[in-house]
């Protein structure tokens, strides 16, 4: 009885929310299959639905959309660039503060955590005239380099907590048997640690592929954007075409979805572990 | 196989030391067990001989060599920890070949080391498993293994038996015993069960707040304990330690007097320790009032109060005494162990 009542109170909650979130994931997708006509009409589903806007994407048959392929290709390549640095570098970083325990760990992780005083959009100019004093404007490097900056603290705060996790006596064994810290890094530490670092390398390429701030200022021209920015050249127009925006959106939010559902289990034991201690 | 010396260790982790200056020689093959409270520094020893911990001051020779600035891997000690410290992400097999791998050893002579190892410890059925599918006797086991198959110098056991119940330390204790008895390895052993000590050692040494009270073989410490620390942490029920005067060749204590072949000046305050087993139930003696009757079957346990004190009596097979009963203890002058009031040490 008790159990029933927990569980229709968890139901009464999560309903409202679930809805709440999928409306506009709903309207998106009502959108990417009405004709030109009827995307304003007000109706809960198309009188004609069509799966033409798809096609449109695909062939990239409309003005807004001719790097529609070099774009998503952009923001591919920039979010997994981001998440495979971030994990090696937050992954040196956490072990050799955590495991190593070299000196000045606990300032470097007191930056990391002062990194979260300054709001990202405070640094955008900052880094705007750094990556231009490095001629790397326009150039994807530019990107994926301050999206690493933006992510690293976290990661590692993330991995060293996940890292004072593991217990202290496998790297005596393994020093004992024979292991230098190289060895301790690559047999010890890096298997036992996959979960997390498949979490954060996650949450990485993820903060990447859907950035835009940073992407609308450091990369301009259309054959460097992710698809994130050219989402938005949609909207320069008085007369958007809403279907086709819509359509490539939907595109555009599938693959994070299939990550998160790829890697859910990790995600939700990676980001939590090591925020309290068990 | 090799001999272990430490010559004169201290041990600090800040302003605070932890050991004072231990000295100790290990010979060759022996079985030698740490053994002391919680905090009295015996881990701390055993992880500076194994290279965990900095050497503050003194030598430590493995085999005649001096190996302050050795690293671990270079001194060639196995180790076996109290949490088993396998792998998780490795089978019984990579566990126990781990060391051989980072050594490049060939596949064929770590397959065929390890396999000896494993068949030594039973451990043949289970190679392909992973440490969580084992039990707990199972993983101890392994971690032996690991260290076996090294063939080091010296094994090193750190409280490996604390985390196993009651009924299979009893049985890893013997497996242990039977395995040094077998390889002959130099074993230094580390637990703070006094009864392990007992049962396993060919020698033992009773640490306290960081120095060694006393080393000997298991029955000379248990017969001629040097000090009272040494008389109270060892044997199990522990013996009975009362104050008492000395006067006319005998003790005065507890509205008593005991018999004691020991001599002091005349009335000095002593310490008379007697072990439970030696305060033998007679027709006549010292009266004891029964509190509490423990049998055992093999034996009984008492607890009786002797002029106020609270004491523990052994006797062999059963009784049918109850509480609240008068019994009479008579000591032998023999069995009793005399210690100064004011340092503990032995009269």
């Amino acid at each position: 009885m008790n159990k029933l009542a927990r569980e229709a109170r968890l139901w009464l909650v999560g309903i409202p929310v679930l809805l709440w979130t999928l409306l506009p994931i709903y309207h998106i997708f009502l959108f990417s299959i009405s004709s030109k006509d009827s995307a304003f009409s007000g109706a809960l589903w198309p009188d004609k639905p069509t799966l033409r806007n798809f096609g449109t994407v695909f062939r990239e048959e409309h003005f807004y959309l001719h790097h529609f392929w070099e774009q998503i290709w952009n923001s591919l390549w920039i979010a997994v660039a981001v998440g495979v640095l971030t994990l090696a570098v937050a992954t040196c970083a956490a072990f050799a503060i955590s495991r190593l325990k070299v000196r000045g760990g606990r300032m470097v992780m007191n930056a990391a955590l002062f990194t979260y005083f300054i709001p990202a959009a405070f640094l955008a100019v900052p880094m705007y005239k750094a990556m231009g004093s490095y001629g790397l404007l326009n150039n994807r490097w530019s990107l994926v380099l301050a999206m690493v900056t933006l992510a690293s603290p976290y990661a590692i705060w993330v991995l060293k907590q996940a890292s004072d996790r593991l217990p202290w006596e496998l790297d005596e064994a393994a020093r004992i048997d024979g292991a230098t810290p190289l060895q301790l890094f690559r047999l010890v530490y890096l298997p036992l640690m996959t979960p997390s670092l498949v979490a954060i390398g996650t949450y990485a390429l993820l903060l990447a592929w859907n950035e835009y701030l940073y992407a609308f200022l450091l990369l301009s021209h259309e054959e460097t954007i992710p698809l994130s920015v050219g989402l938005a050249h949609f909207l320069a127009s008085d007369d958007s075409p809403w279907e086709v925006l819509m359509a490539t959106a939907l595109v555009y939010g599938l693959p994070p979805a299939a990550i998160y559902y790829a890697f859910r289990r990790y995600m939700v034991g990676g980001l939590t572990s090591g925020a309290v201690k068990s | 196989m090799a001999s272990v010396s430490f010559s004169g260790i201290e041990k600090s982790f800040g302003r605070t030391r932890v050991l004072h200056g231990i000295s100790l020689d290990i010979a060759d093959g022996e079985f030698t067990v740490l053994v002391g409270p919680s905090g009295c520094g015996k881990s701390t020893l055993l992880r500076m001989l194994a290279g965990l911990e900095d050497i503050s001051g003194g030598t430590i020779a493995i085999d005649g060599r001096v190996v302050n600035d050795l690293e671990s891997k270079d001194r060639d000690v196995a180790m076996v920890f109290q949490s088993y410290a396998l792998y998780p992400h490795m089978t019984v097999r990579d566990n126990m070949g781990f060391s051989l791998r980072l050594r490049n050893e060939g596949a064929g002579i770590i397959g065929a080391r390890v396999a000896q190892a494993a068949k030594i410890l039973d451990l043949e059925p289970y190679l392909a498993r992973y440490p969580r599918e084992l039990s707990g006797g199972q993983r101890q086991r392994v971690a032996m293994g690991r260290a076996i198959v090294r063939d080091p110098k010296v094994f090193l056991f750190d409280e490996p038996l604390s985390n196993l119940d009651a009924k299979l330390r009893v049985a890893m204790r013997a497996e242990i015993k039977a395995l040094h008895q077998r390889l002959k390895t130099t074993t230094v052993y580390v637990t703070h069960d006094q009864v392990e000590a007992m049962t396993m050692a060919d020698r033992i040494a009773v640490m306290n707040e960081g120095r060694i009270e006393q080393l000997g073989e298991p029955l000379q410490l248990y017969d001629r304990p040097a000090n009272l620390f040494v008389a109270q942490f060892i044997g199990s029920p522990a013996m009975n330690v009362f104050d008492g005067v000395f006067r006319g060749g005998a003790v005065e204590a507890l509205g008593a007097r005991w018999p004691c072949s020991a001599r002091a000046a005349e009335g000095q305050a002593l310490k008379y320790g007697i072990r439970p087993e030696h305060l033998k139930i007679a027709a006549s003696g010292i009266p004891a009032q029964v509190v509490v009757v423990e049998p055992m079957g093999a034996e009984t346990e008492f607890v009786v109060s002797i002029g106020g004190a609270r004491l523990t009596l052994l006797a062999g097979g059963r009784s049918a005494a109850k509480p609240g009963e008068t019994l009479f203890v008579a000591p032998q002058a023999a069995d009793a162990h005399l210690f100064d009031a004011a340092s503990g040490t032995r009269v």
